[in-house]
């Protein structure tokens, strides 16, 4: 494929280069003009043959494995931790309903209902997921009424700045126990083609394809009945980052890239259908005469800093946010961001985002005594 | 809609090409074309297709109407309106807001109270680029270098024809009408070889390099409060590289869909960082551009031709004016006259005959200046470009071992040197030279597969926003 440029123009005689900003103008030749056009003919056929193929073989690939379970094609364990159907079996099978449900994502995989019942006096189940979204809290407040109808139920609901948010991740979407509680289908779409065409599923897909294709895989996380982690399972969990420091150090720089303004924050909180599912679970509880408390994560005290020299107007645009829901829905809010508050210290975590289970006995005892008598 | 977007390239392109070499007769053809290249406009916002079409109407109306008067006066007045126009956009939609900012700046520095309503005018994309175009037409006529269309649409395509609509390069009507006149009448395997060649290299460049880089530098300048000499260098290097392949990328994209549509544009990157001077720096580097300000600004001025003085102010202003085309903001302005300042320096120098006779030690001087002069035009604000220039000449000292952990990490620093290497030795898209063979198209088939697989998280290109 030769391209070749014609020559610069000549400098007039007598008359030497100007010292001026601008190139000659060049429009290209093909030189490959020399070349038999049915060489040419099967460049591109090449071109195209290897473009498309590859990508058409990524796409079936992605889909056959399928890493983030998004085509439902169910041949092989999926990438994605699958504890919201392992959760939703374990509380299926539970004998009596659980009178606490501790609701959230990774950040509230932590938390021992056993501890809990020994500082209230009630038992406890933990429907904590990864990812945790609002749909997912959603499904699990009314998948639990509906399994035990004539309880009450006291609610511990950690959750992150921006209270809500993450969509319906298709694993939920799949589950025919969580389905009937959730608006529309969960096909697989062209956005699902954009993700499995990309690096970052085939990446997911390869892990996969070793792990349980090439050999045996097994999920490393187990649950107890009650839904909190096996301590064995504590040395596996995927949020555990390989240094403390470094993982610090990485948020502390996305703090400095990304920081937002109170314009951009409250705007982001009033995208149509972010409180879709938050606003629901509030409305059920509230119906049933159930008062939650809602919990705002702890934030790693030099990350917390960061924050608070750029303004942390997410933090100031989300008590906006409680206070507009406080007028509409009964909830007790604790706000654990500063773990100064709790007693917490900065070496029980497990990265930058995430407290280890010490830590967390610290913030339920807490939560507990400032929770307006809401879990007692 | 971006060139490394998934509804470009397996929507709207297969759409446009089939349909650009399906329709029978000329008129159809570009009428098409120039519908597909304003729906790709109005994609990002049809409330400016009004725009981009208004400004092609009086262009064309205006050099129809100067090519055919006689009057000197009357040609003048004509040129004026047009030249009106296209400034008169540019000066509204992207230069309003910047002026009454500083204007309210100076008053509040004076101490009084800011009177002048603050705009929020968003800044149509690709207006620098078509109302440059257009101009270029107007002017060329005036100077009765060119000849106006008749034909209507071969002007409506040659403004606005998609693969230079955005960013560039910027086309003239003398690099086009010739095609226009007389249209490819089928692909040929040679178009279409080239076609594909140049839109693998510039998916390549733009998804494999640049976008690879754009994490790496966006840290650093977000913490040029923090940075050291090595990690200031490391800005200034990784940006430069990063906007080299990010806009020639683009421009690689542009030229190859070009020739999928059986145009062929000119070059806009002549390998710039192999430059040994400023001045062969400017005529490596956005050539369309620095072209059109050589030909349109600095030789009306009187050129290099009325002595030393008349020459350094002409480079000054030439460079203030092509600072501020790319963007409403004190660092572009200031850029631009950093290098009118460099090239006014270099051609004193030369004169006097005080520059190296080394080629090495030109080309590291002409990229030390260059990179140096991007963290003005990159940083958000001539503070934070302070910061970063400051430590590169050490005035921060040299980093700790913590700070180059934390901003320098080994994949990028490797990445760097490669590509520093690379475009010192490598020959650019339009030397390469290849006997067009299936197994190169499978390799660059593979590239362009491997690139389109990044597309899931898209970065604009940098100089859609100018």
């Amino acid at each position: 494929m030769s391209v070749a440029t014609r020559p610069q123009p000549a400098t007039p005689p007598g008359r030497e280069q100007p010292p001026v900003p601008g190139g000659a103008r060049h429009v290209p030749e093909g030189a490959s003009e020399q070349a038999p056009s049915s060489n040419q003919r099967r460049f591109v056929v090449g071109f195209l043959g290897s473009c498309l193929g590859l990508l058409a073989a990524i796409l079936a690939f992605n889909v056959v494995i399928d890493p983030f379970a998004l085509a439902g094609s169910g041949i092989v364990p999926t990438a994605v931790e699958s504890d919201r159907s392992i959760k939703l079996d374990l509380l299926q099978h539970l004998k009596r309903g659980p009178e606490t449900l501790i609701l959230g994502s990774s950040r509230s995989r932590q938390a021992e209902p056993a501890f809990l019942r020994k500082l209230t006096g009630h038992s406890g189940f933990n429907a904590g997921v990864t990812g945790g979204t609002s749909a997912d809290e959603y499904v699990f407040v009314r998948f639990a009424a509906d399994l035990f109808p004539h309880q009450k139920r006291r609610y511990i609901w950690f959750t992150d700045v921006g209270l809500a948010g993450g969509g319906v991740l298709p694993q939920l979407a799949h589950d025919p126990r969580a389905h009937r509680y959730l608006a529309g289908g969960a096909g697989f779409g062209l956005g699902d083609v954009k993700t499995y065409l990309s690096t970052d599923a085939t990446k997911a897909s390869w892990r996969v394809f070793r792990k349980c294709v090439l050999s045996t895989c097994h999920s490393q996380i187990r649950y107890n009945p009650d839904g909190s982690l096996t301590n064995q399972s504590l040395r596996y969990l995927p949020e555990h980052a390989k240094s403390l420091r470094a993982s610090v150090a990485k948020e502390i720089a996305g703090v400095r890239t990304h920081h937002e303004t109170l314009p951009q924050a409250r705007a982001d909180l009033a995208q149509p259908g972010r409180f879709s599912y938050f606003e629901r679970a509030l409305a059920f509880m509230s119906k049933r005469g159930e008062e939650p408390v809602i919990v705002l994560n702890p934030v790693y005290p030099t990350v917390l800093a960061e924050l608070n020299k750029y303004g942390y107007a997410s933090r100031r645009a989300t008590l906006e946010k409680v206070a507009a829901l406080h007028e509409r829905f009964r909830f007790v809010f604790v706000d654990a961001q500063d773990i100064r508050t709790w007693g917490g210290n900065d070496y029980d975590w497990t990265n930058a985002t995430h407290i280890n289970r010490a830590n967390m006995r610290r913030l339920l005892r807490y939560v507990v005594a400032h929770s307006d008598g809401a879990l007692r | 809609m971006l060139f490394n977007s998934y509804i470009f390239l397996f929507g709207f392109l297969p759409c446009v090409l089939a349909g650009w070499w399906l329709l029978p007769r000329k008129p159809l053809r570009l009428a098409f074309l120039t519908g597909a290249s304003w729906f790709f406009y109005a994609w990002w916002d049809w409330r400016y297709l009004p725009v981009l079409i208004g400004a092609t109407s009086v262009d064309y109306v205006a050099g129809l109407w100067i090519f055919r008067s006689e009057d000197e006066r009357r040609r003048r007045l004509l040129l004026a309106a047009s030249l009106t126009t296209n400034i008169g956009i540019l000066a509204y939609f992207k230069y309003a807001g910047f002026f009454l900012d500083t204007l309210n700046g100076i008053g509040s520095g004076l101490g009084l109270p800011p009177d002048l309503a603050t705009l929020h005018i968003v800044l149509p994309i690709g207006i620098s680029f078509y109302t440059f175009n257009s101009m270029s037409y107007t002017i060329d006529i005036f100077r009765r270098r060119i000849e106006p269309t008749r034909h209507v649409l071969e002007y409506t395509t040659f403004v606005a024809l998609f693969p230079h609509l955005i960013a560039g390069p910027i086309v003239r009507f003398t690099d086009l009408a010739g095609q226009l006149r007389r249209l490819t009448p089928r692909l040929t395997s040679r178009h279409a070889a080239l076609g594909v060649f140049f839109l693998a290299c510039g998916l390549v460049k733009k998804l494999l390099i640049a976008d690879q880089l754009h994490p790496y530098v966006s840290r650093l300048y977000s913490n040029h409060a923090h940075l050291g000499l090595l990690t200031g260098w490391a800005a200034a290097v990784g940006y430069s590289l990063q906007l080299y392949f990010d806009f020639s990328g683009y421009s690689d994209m542009a030229v190859g869909l070009a020739w999928l549509l059986g145009f062929r544009f000119p070059q806009n990157f002549n390998s710039p960082f192999k430059a040994e001077n400023i001045s062969d720096f400017w005529r490596r580097w956005h050539m369309s551009l620095s072209s059109w300000f050589r030909d349109y600004l600095f030789i009306p001025l009187g050129g290099s031709r009325l002595g030393a003085k008349r020459t350094v102010a002409n480079l000054v202003v030439t460079m203030f004016l092509a600072g501020l085309w790319h963007g409403a903001a004190w660092t572009f302005v200031v850029w631009g006259l950093v290098h009118g300042f460099f090239l006014a320096g270099h051609a004193v120098l030369r004169k006097a005959g005080l520059t190296p006779p080394w080629v090495s030690v030109n080309r590291l001087v002409t990229f030390a200046l260059v990179s140096a002069a991007f963290v003005i035009f990159r940083s958000p604000s001539l503070r934070v470009a302070g910061h970063i220039l400051g430590s590169m000449i050490g005035l921060n000292g040299l980093d700790n071992a913590a700070q180059i952990d934390a901003l320098l990490p080994f994949k990028f620093g490797l990445l760097i040197a490669v590509l520093l290497a690379f475009v010192n030795v490598a020959p650019n898209t339009w030397q390469i030279r290849l006997k067009p063979r299936v197994w190169q198209g499978m390799v660059a088939g593979t590239a362009a597969a491997v690139a389109v697989m990044t597309i899931a998280q898209p970065h604009p290109f940098i100089y859609f926003q100018f």
